[in-house]
């Protein structure tokens, strides 16, 4: 039977033969897990997990290991499913030394345990979309039963909601003091733990971030040495996301110069940094889903030195988050007295112009995506670069002009 | 203005109770003063923290963590007196979903358990299954008022109890009996979030003309340009 999904799965990419498989046989997954001779790393998080996969995708298959991964966007048990059948034959899974897949933090309490996963990766834990998520203690409790089901466990020191989750099996990543204090985890964000140092002590530490092109030189200290790589991924938060990944790849026997390496030659995931040329602007996407994430974006914007024109897209379906008072605990007075132009689209446009009215920030608002597209690149002189900052569904929409003639299943892998 | 020349808003539990962007409500609030060059100061008083609210003359707090509800329930019943005289004096409150529950009488969990409130509102709230979540449009004596709730807790008004107002669209206080929020003297409780001051210009100038008539006399809210507030409240009556 699996070959014949494996066929479906393979031409379309689609999560349908994961459902179909599921109900045929529930314990696919398991059966097809323990065919993976590595066996599979688990890469949760509330920001970071789709570039921290790619980062440790890209660092192990630097290191020899063919990794077998779901594409971004499927990353609930179907798009699991569908990855692993696309890979077997006759119900192994083939060809793949070891399995990384990025799990939605809603997901990964039911998904884990079922993946017997050799490790986890937990970037951090934030306040994120409360009408899909809940809280932040229920998403955390969820994440926690994930790390106790795996053998070993890559956890972010500096955020305490994730650091809680230790259990004794746990390999630490975090950032050297000045650094930390540039990034507050969501509790010092909302003030109700201080941003005092860490209590461990940090198995690998990102020691340096600092501005390079489109990205960033970072410095990461590892194995009693420390070690430089040019990053095409920009902020202090993919400087994190870099750590952990040499981190976790290391647990795989990857010498961590080899990793860095390997990052060097990574582009940005799709939407994460990403620049594309368009009528000949410089347009970097910058995906935001809740307010630790826009902070972090604010942080590029407002680091920028020359004036850039600035689009944010705001959309408020399911997907993106139908409740948008999360605009409200984002630092957009950050923005007022920087030289940058803004505009807002997409459905809630008149909620974030609203927000930056309130902030100071003078901003115009086109609730259409295509014609504030059109406006923010013609406003913008020819070779200025233009950041577009979209929720979730206003990406996959603005991604038809942006990219004409890619394939949303192509944008994303 | 007179009296001591400066409006005073104090926020209540900025840290423990603010999931819900509610931080918005006190900077609307604060924006709107100094657009009309009214001086203003904004206290922010903590969990524990010694405050007495007759000095100031806006009192808002927002809606926190199920954790968190615990201890200001704890803090709140510890300024219960302090509560009741400055809405007695006649000190505009603004509070929202997990403090305006435990405005009511008490807030009773699906499993049981009871959280004392200190009963300023005629109301008791249950928890139970399946959370109210998505736009909500209000009628109210204010007008129109336009916020997104996302609770558990169903709140049950005394029949003398008047409510904020009616829902035209969404759940409110209930689900059931239409009515949304809770008004005693010039304190407001309400489900509504989303920030709920920034969407409703005239529901946030009618609680800074309330509270600020107390200490410094009536005073004369010249217009604001509100086409934006307006426009962005439109667009969230429309969504689900």
């Amino acid at each position: 039977m699996a070959g014949f999904f494996s066929r479906l799965a393979g031409r379309g990419g689609s999560a349908v033969p994961g459902l179909i498989a599921e109900k045929i046989d529930p314990r696919t997954i398991e059966k097809l897990v323990a065919s993976i001779p590595g066996g599979v790393v688990i890469v949760t998080g509330t920001n970071g997990k789709t570039t921290t996969t790619k980062m440790l995708v890209t660092a192990l298959e630097h290191g020899g290991t063919s990794v077998l991964t779901n594409p971004t966007g499927s990353n609930l048990a179907r798009g699991v499913t569908t990855a692993l059948i696309g890979a077997s034959r006759r119900g192994r899974v083939r060809g793949h030394g070891v399995a990384v897949f990025e799990i939605d933090e809603a997901a990964v309490r039911t998904l884990a345990p079922r993946l017997n996963p050799e490790l986890i990766v937990v970037t951090n834990l934030a306040r994120d979309q409360l009408d899909r998520y809940g809280e932040l203690d229920t998403a955390a409790a969820h994440v926690g039963v994930a790390v106790a089901a795996a053998r070993r466990a890559v956890l972010n020191a500096d955020d305490p909601a994730v650091s809680a989750l230790d259990d004794g099996r746990t390999a630490w990543f975090g950032a050297a003091a000045p650094i930390r204090r540039t990034m507050p985890h969501d509790r010092v964000l909302y003030g109700s733990t201080d941003p005092d140092a860490p209590a461990v002590a940090l198995d690998a530490t990102l020691e340096g971030v600092e501005r390079s092109g489109d990205g960033q030189r970072i410095r990461v200290a590892i194995g009693g040495a420390v070690r430089q790589a040019e990053l095409q991924v920009p902020g202090v938060y993919n400087g994190y996301n870099a750590t952990a990944a040499v981190l976790a790849a290391a647990e795989f026997g990857v010498a961590p110069q080899e990793a860095l390496a390997a990052l060097e030659q990574m582009p940005p995931a799709f939407g994460r940094g990403q620049v594309v040329i368009y009528r000949n602007r410089r347009v970097r996407l910058l995906l935001v889903k809740n307010p630790a994430g826009f902070n972090q974006a604010l942080r590029l914007l407002v680091d920028e030195p020359d004036p850039v024109d600035v689009l944010v897209a705001i959309n408020d379906n399911h997907a993106d988050g139908r409740d948008v008072s999360w605009l409200w605990d984002v630092r957009f007075e950050d923005l007022a007295g920087t030289p940058h132009r803004l505009g807002t689209t997409g459905i809630r446009a008149a909620d974030m112009a609203l927000r930056l009215k309130y902030a100071g920030v003078e901003a115009w608002a086109e609730p259409d995506l295509g014609a504030a597209l059109d406006r923010i690149v013609s406003e913008a002189p020819e070779g200025r670069l233009v950041y577009v900052v979209p929720t979730y569904t206003a990406m996959l929409a603005l991604l038809d002009r942006l990219l004409p003639g890619t394939s949303r299943a192509e944008a994303w892998t | 203005m007179d009296v001591s020349g400066e409006a005073v808003i104090a926020h209540l539990f900025p840290q423990r109770m603010n999931i819900y962007g509610d931080t918005g409500n006190v900077i609307t609030l604060v924006r709107r003063l100094e657009w009309r060059d009214l001086p203003v100061r904004v206290d922010l008083v903590p969990v524990g923290v010694e405050y007495d609210l007759l000095e100031a003359d806006v009192v808002v707090a927002g809606g926190g963590e199920d954790t968190s509800q615990v201890e200001v329930a704890r803090d709140l019943s510890e300024r219960a007196g302090n509560v009741h005289r400055a809405v007695e004096a006649g000190v505009a409150f603004l509070v929202v979903c997990g403090t305006y529950q435990l405005f009511g009488r008490k807030f009773v969990a699906s499993d049981g358990s009871e959280l004392p409130g200190i009963g300023v509102f005629g109301a008791d709230t249950i928890g139970g299954r399946g959370r109210m979540i998505g736009n909500v449009v209000v009628e109210s004596d204010l007008g129109r008022l336009v916020g997104f709730e996302n609770h558990g807790g169903r709140t049950r008004l005394d029949s003398g109890q008047p409510p904020l107002g009616r829902v035209v669209k969404g759940s409110g206080n209930n689900g059931r009996t239409g009515e949304e929020g809770a008004v005693v003297n010039n304190c407001f409780g309400t489900y509504l979030h989303g920030s709920v001051l920034p969407k409703n210009p005239g529901f946030a100038d009618e609680i800074l003309r309330r509270g600020l008539e107390r200490r410094h006399g009536p005073t004369d809210l010249v217009p604001l340009d509100d086409t934006l507030e307006l426009a962005a409240a439109r667009v969230a009556a429309g969504r689900p």
